[in-house]
């Protein structure tokens, strides 16, 4: 399966990060967005993007609601989302498995971690 | 009429007696009305200074909330500038190494040279001594595979780095949530200072500050490098799975 990441990060830093992560695990097919809005245009205007990676909190857009507005798009209600963020209450943790993410890592995360989740969503998903 | 002259006597005998009351009470009570104007004349001056105080303190906020804004954007460019340097220190390392590996291949080619040297030179003792010289002092093949031996460690360490940078999103999210602390906290001294009253003070003593939802920070954000939060994370993620019908879980994982 050849996999296209959005990496969706208000965070210079943290886009870097995931993407760094990602290329040295040997995924080279990477497009970033810097909020949600731009994700939903950055997925809009490329359809081979079929992996998504983002953040919660972030300006104009969160992840959230990021998460819902795919969700909804019945182009997109499979697509494999994973949500890299600081927030490790139970609640939140409930409300983004409501809004149908499909996995959910905690910053700050290791390259091992990363790779565990992508590797079952991918076994998931075949 | 004498009746009626009588009840006014003993109406006016009863004012008398309330007057005397009131003076007595009022004897009582000036010196503590006294008092209070003593405090309000010494407190006055004092709110003054605090009403100014307060004045003075939330005309400096933004000024807080505007340099712990540049600390962040400093900290993300500095980490920025390391990533930048750390790219290049991974690049190079995977140069190296690769430079290093086609030198080791040549070890082989350089073998069998030698090996052809030694028939060819076979009975002439001193070029057989050079040649026994030279493969014992030809250390470029070991010393080159114990350099090699570093690399995967170095590439691991330099990828550490980049991990652990993850401090400077973390860090901006806690400051973030510092700078929202601040202005909240401006918000009710400016309220302060135009109405210093009991009711706005006990107030501001039991009101919490609220982060707003949808909030671009998160005020919990910290930087755990254990496992232990992952590890609730995915316990969660299984038992919220397993409370779910076989259809959500199917559809979750589909």
């Amino acid at each position: 399966m050849s996999l296209k990441f959005l990496v969706v990060d208000d965070s210079v830093t943290m886009r870097r990060i995931v993407s760094n992560s990602l290329k040295n695990l040997g995924y080279e097919n990477l497009v970033e967005a810097v909020d949600g809005k731009d994700a939903l245009a950055k997925l809009e205007a490329d359809p081979t993007i079929n992996f998504i990676i983002t953040d919660w909190n972030m300006p104009v857009f969160s992840g959230l609601e990021l998460t819902k507005a795919i969700r909804s798009d019945e182009r997109y209600n499979r697509l494999p989302i994973l949500m890299v963020t600081t927030r490790g209450v139970k609640e939140d943790i409930i409300e983004a498995l409501q809004a149908k993410v499909t996995n959910y890592v905690i910053k700050p995360f290791t390259p091992q971690i990363l790779k565990e989740k992508i590797d079952q969503i991918i076994a998931n998903t075949q | 009429m004498n009746q009626n002259r009588l009840n006014n006597i003993s109406h006016l005998f009863n004012k008398l007696d309330d007057m005397k009351s009131l003076f007595q009470y009022g004897q009582k009570i000036v010196p503590i009305l006294q008092s209070l104007v003593d405090f309000m004349q010494e407190t006055v001056p004092l709110l003054e200074t605090i009403n100014n105080s307060i004045a003075d303190s939330t005309s400096k906020i933004p000024k807080a909330t505007t340099q712990i804004s540049s600390v962040t954007n400093a900290t993300e460019l500095a980490t920025t500038e390391i990533l930048d340097l750390v790219d290049i220190i991974t690049n190079t390392l995977y140069t190296i190494e690769a430079e290093l590996k086609k030198i080791l291949s040549t070890g082989a080619k350089k073998a069998e040279a030698i090996n052809e040297l030694k028939t060819i030179v076979a009975g002439n003792g001193r070029a057989e001594d050079l040649i026994r010289t030279y493969c014992e002092n030809d250390i470029t093949s070991d010393s080159l595979k114990n350099v090699l031996k570093y690399f995967p460690q170095l590439c691991n360490d330099a990828g550490n780095i980049t991990i652990s940078l993850q401090v400077q999103d973390i860090t901006s999210q806690q400051l973030a949530a510092v700078n929202h602390l601040i202005q909240s906290v401006q918000q009710k001294l400016a309220s302060l200072i135009l109405d210093i009253d009991e009711s706005k003070l006990e107030e501001l003593d039991k009101s919490g500050i609220d982060v707003p939802h949808g909030s671009t920070f998160d005020p919990n954000a910290s930087y755990d490098k254990s496992e232990v939060r992952q590890d609730m994370v995915d316990a969660i993620i299984h038992k919220e799975n397993h409370k779910a019908s076989q259809d959500e879980i199917d559809k979750l994982f589909s």
